[in-house]
């Protein structure tokens, strides 16, 4: 055997004599027939023309050896011995073909491995079709850890007592290689592209927390220029103010004028002289940017102690009041002088949209929860909505009234500095102004809306204290 | 004693202060020679202006309060630059002798504060 073996050359690939049964048409006696066709051997079938243009045997293992595939075969009638074997085959595996040859899986590899191969070519036998395994995993002594891709199909032929399993083993490790570089470049780039995403992510923050800063500077510095014009208005005004005032005083004091008008004049000069200084100091009040004095205080008592001062205001408006103060309100850091010109103001106009209205009604609520994304920014007008986040704690002052609401084509008007619904002489049209600028300098937010039923509702956010 | 640069408001004044009969009242309207005025007139009060061309309400303050015999005396500083808030009731009975209170003033007020200072004076 391994001498017919030999007779094919270099990387002896076929064992005939495996071929139990058969005429064996690679039998010694081919050797007298060097030169001839096949054909002229095996006249009928397909599968022997096939060979027509090998001039002999040693010709077609040549073409078999210099396959750049694993090439195999072995014959299920016989133990599933190999007959065939080519040179990348034992390049692949380690194994010669002189090893290979007339041997059975059980000899060449160990036992797993055996079975594992035994058990592909019985099913591919038993389906009677070719077998395709995209990829298998394996230490070659030679080349390490490969890949393959293995092909097995089953040649039978009944009526020439064929019964074989032709295996092609393509070596993938190359290309499964490349692939993985594949992979890992595709993973690093989606990598390298998420990474990109989220720094165009941060820098469009960077960029609108930039946008943001760089409108507070221009209101800052626009206060800063109005705060300027403001204290100088104030100097220059309240100078002859208070010239006037003391004009007016002595004027006052008990001297018969014979002109019965004389005393009322002087009061409305008197009144005019308070107006002016109440202009005046609600502008500097507008434009100070001084700095609050900050403390965490308890809403609750802090709104009672506000109602405390419009008591005289709401008695006299025969206004109801109604308290809804929650429990468990976390402490707010607040400079308490100025949020009580806050909510003082707010009480006002919600006294003054009353009055001269049977049954009004002032609601004070309090609350707390936990800001809901979109409801950061309750007023969009407001620079310093973004200061509360959503999921910050938040607490919330209601006041509600049952007035008679702000006119559709006013609301956008109403923290507008000098707009003013009272009239000339009643307001200074800095109120709103003013409680604003307060509660945005607290981070907080101010948002005055006309309720459905009548009336307005006011809504205070301020971010809770961390520690309450 | 009133120190301030507008003349008109000085006389005024005056003439409302002497007008309750309480005050004898002497004025200056330079600031510049404010200390000397006040070394001579040696008043038991002094209504003081804040902004003033050239010597300001603060440098005036600062000189009376080095000099011995007048480093206690009663101070109400009249400025066009503070709001009236600022001046809570408390602050006179806190201050070294110093008040600050926002032009424009009512007498009801400036005499209040006047004898509130006289009393801590004696």
């Amino acid at each position: 055997m391994k001498d017919d073996a030999a007779h094919w050359g270099e990387g002896v690939c076929v064992d005939p004599g495996g071929l139990k049964g058969h005429d064996g048409y690679m039998n010694r006696e081919d050797e007298s027939a060097a030169g001839a066709t096949m054909a002229e051997r095996n006249e009928d079938t397909d599968n022997h023309r096939v060979s027509t243009t090998f001039r002999d045997v040693g010709m077609l293992a040549t073409v078999f050896n210099n396959l750049p595939v694993a090439v195999f075969c072995k014959d299920a009638s016989n133990d599933f011995r190999i007959i065939l074997w080519n040179k990348k085959n034992a390049e692949i595996t380690g194994i010669s073909a002189e090893e290979a040859l007339g041997k059975t899986d059980y000899d060449l590899f160990i036992k797993e491995t055996a079975d594992f191969f035994r058990n592909i070519d019985k099913v591919v036998l038993s389906n009677g079709k070719l077998l395709d395994v995209p990829e298998e995993k394996m230490d070659s002594p030679n080349m390490g850890k490969i890949y393959l891709h293995t092909i097995k199909v089953p040649i039978v032929d009944p009526e020439r007592g064929l019964k074989l399993i032709l295996g092609i083993c393509e070596d993938i490790t190359e290309k499964k290689k490349a692939q993985e570089q594949l992979r890992e470049l595709g993973e690093n780039l989606s990598e390298k592209e998420k990474q990109l995403l989220k720094l165009n992510e941060n820098l469009s923050h960077a960029n609108e927390e930039l946008k943001a800063t760089q409108l507070q500077l221009i209101q800052a510095e626009k206060m800063e220029s109005v705060g300027r014009l403001a204290a100088g208005v104030a100097h220059e005004v309240k100078n002859p103010l208070a010239l006037l005032l003391m004009g007016v005083e002595y004027l006052s004091d008990g001297l018969d004028h014979g002109d019965p008008h004389v005393p009322q004049v002087l009061i409305e000069m008197r009144e005019a002289v308070d107006r002016a200084d109440n202009i005046i100091r609600g502008l500097v009040d507008f434009s100070s940017s001084r700095q609050l004095d900050l403390k965490a205080t308890e809403l609750n008592s802090f709104v009672q102690n506000a109602l405390l001062l419009v008591r005289h205001e709401l008695t006299r408006s025969n206004i109801k009041v109604v308290k809804h103060l929650g429990s468990d309100i976390p402490k707010v850091m607040i400079d308490k002088a100025k949020m009580e010109q806050v909510l003082v103001n707010l009480f006002i106009n919600a006294i003054h949209a009353m009055e001269g209205h049977e049954g009004g009604k002032l609601e004070v609520r309090t609350s707390a929860k936990n800001l809901k994304r979109g409801e950061t920014s309750h007023d969009e007008g407001s620079r310093s909505g973004h200061q509360m986040r959503s999921g910050d704690r938040v607490v919330t002052i209601e006041i509600l009234d049952t007035g008679t609401g702000i006119p559709d084509d006013k609301i956008e008007k109403i923290f507008d500095p000098f707009y003013t619904s009272k009239p000339t002489g009643i307001g200074t049209g800095l109120g709103l102004t003013v409680v604003k600028k307060i509660v945005e300098l607290h981070n907080g937010s101010l948002e005055i809306q006309n309720r459905q039923a009548k009336g307005v509702r006011a809504t205070l956010t301020f971010k809770a204290c961390d520690e309450s | 004693m009133l120190v301030d640069d507008e003349e008109g408001f000085t006389n005024l004044l005056r003439m409302n202060l002497e007008k309750t009969g309480l005050f004898e009242v002497g004025v200056e309207n330079e600031a510049d020679s404010a200390v000397d005025a006040i070394r001579a007139f040696k008043p038991d009060v002094l209504l003081l202006d804040v902004v003033m061309p050239g010597v300001d309400g603060g440098d005036i303050v600062a000189q009376l309060r080095t000099d011995p015999e007048l480093k206690n005396l009663p101070i109400i500083m009249l400025t066009a630059l503070i709001s009236r808030e600022e001046l809570s009731p408390d602050a006179v009975a806190e201050s070294e002798n110093l008040i600050m209170l926002s032009k424009p003033v009512n007498m009801e007020m400036l005499l209040k504060v006047i004898e509130a200072s006289l009393g801590k004076k004696a």
